[in-house]
């Protein structure tokens, strides 16, 4: 997995791309220490460019929500698309988070 | 392994250059995997990547060097060997060695076995489905839930099992911290790392395809779930993914004390003709065995009827019409023993039998893949509508009417032989037809460079050279070739005739020949291209054209001078940064206008430099979302691939084997990719070794 962040006011936008699977954990970690930094109101995961996810990187996921919440801001998944979108509707994902087309 | 052949024939196993030949011996000797008493011996097919390596000629087994990367993964597709084996130090395989050296009975269609830390970084699941969809092992339709299931489950065994992590719980983003650090600590340390997992693929009888994939963990003990349809949502984020993995199988079962983890796969849509070789097989003998069918004369009847009367009466009209191989049946069981026998060409079969009535006997024949197309003429009294249509419902070919006309049974009897026999000639000549088109696909694939010869050339001019082509179901229009100059100049081509089928091939072969002739011979690209084209204009009916690029790579003057007549944009990029851009490809494609003019641009091409050139099909396929490659993903594929891999890498099959993992296995156009890397001397190509 890749991603590129962007700060627009206070909405931060990280663009996700490539297969975000169990092996992912240095590059998310890094990623939630941008977004931490960002302190912006809004967070956008924009998943369009993701091809393949698993459960790790649903769980991942999570926890880029529940460290938003911790910054009370508001986590948004924006663009899923194929598996990414099945995934997320076999996980429930819509209770657990804001869901963008 | 392999024990169905011969004991002292030799293995061919396909080994990667930079294993020594110590540990290939004692992977292949020590490890007690191959279940033959006697030494064996093997025949070694040494490359420096996959792309060395034939992939016409069967491997045995082929051996993944230590830590394989995305390059030797690609061998899954790439190579025609069902075992592939990592050849890691301090391997102990233990239990997994039955696994990998199955019994005769269980073979494996496909088997993998890499150290947990190799696997873990590398797209293990994804190249597996891969290699069972270019297998035809699953369909296109299944591929997605196989590719979920499998990542889940691999997963498992890598993390639970192999590295023994912990991740049930609630995750923290604390927890998860110390859980990246663990697992970095266990894949280096040689207690959890060296630990091998095996995946294996195997097709029953049935059609189901069974994958299981083994680990050499703690083994655990599957709770029993309440709801096995459901993701646990909030809880275990990192979970063990078996309710998702339950949720995408026919069945998942647990063997080796929770190590092996067995997933099940039903394939719904049956689709006989392609699924079971052992029918065509079966189909094609009994085409050989009724060649002697040349006349309707010569054909086998088989009467079945219950009264002695009616078949004597149906024998004798028969007979009086020169119609002399004939064989009874006096029930409805006897009649499909009889069937099974004498392989008839035509059964004239009674509806009310005993035992087995004629309904019946015709389902049970239409089941059977060898009675799939005899015709069979019901005879009956009975003169309902109901009767009359169940009989064709059941898979008769034709009625006839008690008591019999003479005349009426014999024309129909003559007509339906004839049928058959025009069938088979039919067959005959499509099977004819297709291995001529077969001997041209070779003829047409043969016109591109093989491997060891763009290599040879590419170390002769300090370039790391890579291609990759495919041809599509039909015959195609695509071609690639390398023209040496001199000492430091080489000329690249990549053609594109339009359209595929047996047109856009024999204009390749005219292409080709005009390229190598001595007609044509400008240093100049567009002036080589024009000419090109006026020479191709003459030879081409109106209506067919090709596109085209031809460059010259001068090492001397560290440029590329190309000229374009409609090709796809060329990639230009640097293998340190990997940044990358497109070309201008523009130009009027050949045999359209007789004195269109080509213009020859330049760039600059040095020691970092690297050029990808490709067919539309890498830009115009439909991908596994729905999408064609753009031009933005195409550019970040490339510079992902060399900054992965620094320069030391063959491009163009790591990019063509990136494709083939989203694209169909059946592609509706050619695909051809060619990469040409400067080997640059620190790092690049000096530590290639000599081409063979």
């Amino acid at each position: 997995m890749n991603y590129n962040t962007e700060q627009t006011d206070k909405t931060t936008t990280v663009e996700l791309t490539g297969r975000f699977t169990f092996g992912d954990h240095s590059n998310f970690r890094k990623l939630i220490e941008e977004m931490r930094a960002h302190q912006s109101e809004t967070h956008v995961l924009d998943v369009a460019g993701i091809e393949f996810i698993d459960s790790a990187g649903l769980g991942m996921l999570l926890l880029a929500r529940d460290e938003g919440e911790k910054a009370r801001a508001t986590v948004i998944l924006r663009g899923a698309q194929g598996q990414v979108k099945r995934m997320l509707e076999v996980a429930r994902f819509d209770t657990l988070f804001k869901l963008e087309d | 392994m392999e024990s169905d052949i011969d004991d002292h024939s030799p293995l061919t196993v396909a080994v990667p250059q930079s294993l020594s030949s110590d540990d290939v011996e004692s992977l292949l000797t020590g490890a007690n995997i191959w279940d033959r008493s006697d030494p064996i011996p093997f025949e070694h097919v040494i490359g420096n990547s996959p792309e060395d390596l034939s992939n016409s000629a069967h491997f045995s087994c082929c051996l993944l060097p230590s830590d394989p990367g995305r390059e030797w993964l690609g061998s899954l597709i790439r190579l025609n060997s069902d075992n592939f084996i990592e050849c890691f130090d301090g391997m102990d395989l233990g239990d997994l060695c039955p696994i990998i050296g199955s019994d005769p009975k269980s073979k494996h269609h496909l088997l993998v076995c890499l150290s947990t830390r190799s696997a873990y970084h590398l797209p293990v699941a994804r190249k597996f489905v891969t290699a069972l969809r270019h297998r035809g092992l699953i369909k296109e339709a299944t591929a997605p839930a196989v590719e979920m299931a499998v990542q889940e489950a691999f997963a498992n065994s890598l993390i639970h099992g192999n590295l023994a992590l912990t991740t049930s719980g609630r995750l923290s983003m604390d927890r998860f911290n110390e859980l990246g650090d663990e697992t970095k600590k266990r894949l280096a340390s040689t207690t959890y790392g060296d630990r091998a997992i095996v995946l294996t693929a195997k097709k029953r009888k049935n059609g189901h395809i069974v994958i299981s994939i083994n680990d050499q963990g703690a083994g655990f003990t599957p709770r029993k779930e309440t709801d096995e349809t459901t993701m646990p949502g909030q809880e275990s984020t990192f979970g063990r993914g078996l309710p998702l993995i339950k949720s995408l199988c026919h069945s998942v079962t647990f063997a080796r004390g929770g190590r092996t983890i067995k997933l099940t796969f039903d394939q719904i849509e049956s689709d006989v003709l392609s699924a079971d070789p052992a029918f065509i097989r079966e189909f094609d003998a009994q085409g050989s065995i009724d060649a002697a069918l040349r006349t309707p004369q010569n054909a086998t009847i088989l009467i079945a009827d219950d009264t002695m009367l009616s078949r004597e009466i149906i024998a004798s009209y028969l007979r009086s019409d020169g119609f002399t191989n004939l064989v009874f049946a006096k029930d409805g069981e006897d009649a499909l023993a009889q069937a099974k026998a004498h392989n008839p060409d035509l059964i004239i079969l009674d509806i009310i039998m005993p035992k087995l009535d004629g309904y019946e006997v015709c389902k049970a024949l239409r089941a059977d893949p060898q009675f799939a197309e005899t015709p069979i003429i019901a005879q009956t009294a009975l003169e309902e509508n109901e009767g009359r249509t169940r009989i064709f419902d059941d898979g008769a070919t034709d009625l006839i009417l008690k008591p019999l006309n003479k005349a009426e049974l014999i024309a129909r009897t003559k007509i339906h032989l004839e049928n058959r026999l025009l069938v088979k000639q039919l067959r005959a000549y499509r099977e004819r037809t297709q291995s001529e088109l077969d001997l041209a696909r070779d003829m047409q694939e043969n016109l591109n460079p093989a491997p060891e010869q763009y290599r040879g050339t590419g170390f002769d001019y300090g370039m790391r050279i890579s291609a990759t082509f495919q041809m599509s179901s039909e015959l195609g229009g695509d071609m690639w070739g390398l023209v040496p100059i001199d000492e430091q100049r080489l000329g690249v081509y990549i053609v594109d005739f339009a359209g595929h089928g047996l047109g856009a091939a024999l204009n390749t072969f005219r292409l080709h020949s005009l390229i190598w002739s001595d007609q044509i011979r400008d240093p100049d690209p567009g002036a080589y291209l024009s000419n090109l084209n006026r020479h191709l204009k003459g030879l081409l009916p109106i209506g067919q054209y090709a596109t085209m690029l031809y460059g010259i790579i001068d090492r001397n003057k560290a440029t590329f001078s190309y000229a374009s007549a409609a090709c796809t944009s060329p990639v230009l990029g640097d293998s340190t940064t990997g940044a990358a851009r497109y070309l201008d490809g523009s130009g009027v494609p050949l045999g359209v206008i007789r004195d269109a003019r080509y213009e020859t641009r330049e760039v600059p091409f040095d020691q970092n430099s690297f050029l990808l050139l490709y067919s539309d099909a890498l830009i115009e396929t439909t991908l596994d979302d729905g999408q064609f490659l753009s031009e933005e993903k195409l550019l970040s594929m490339v510079h992902e691939t060399v900054m992965e891999s620094s320069s030391d890498v063959d491009l163009a099959a790591q990019i063509a084997d990136q494709f083939m993992d989203r694209a169909p296995v059946q592609l509706s156009d050619d695909f051809t990719v060619v990469s040409l890397q400067s080997a640059n001397g620190a790092d690049g190509f000096t530590a290639c070794d000599e081409p063979q």
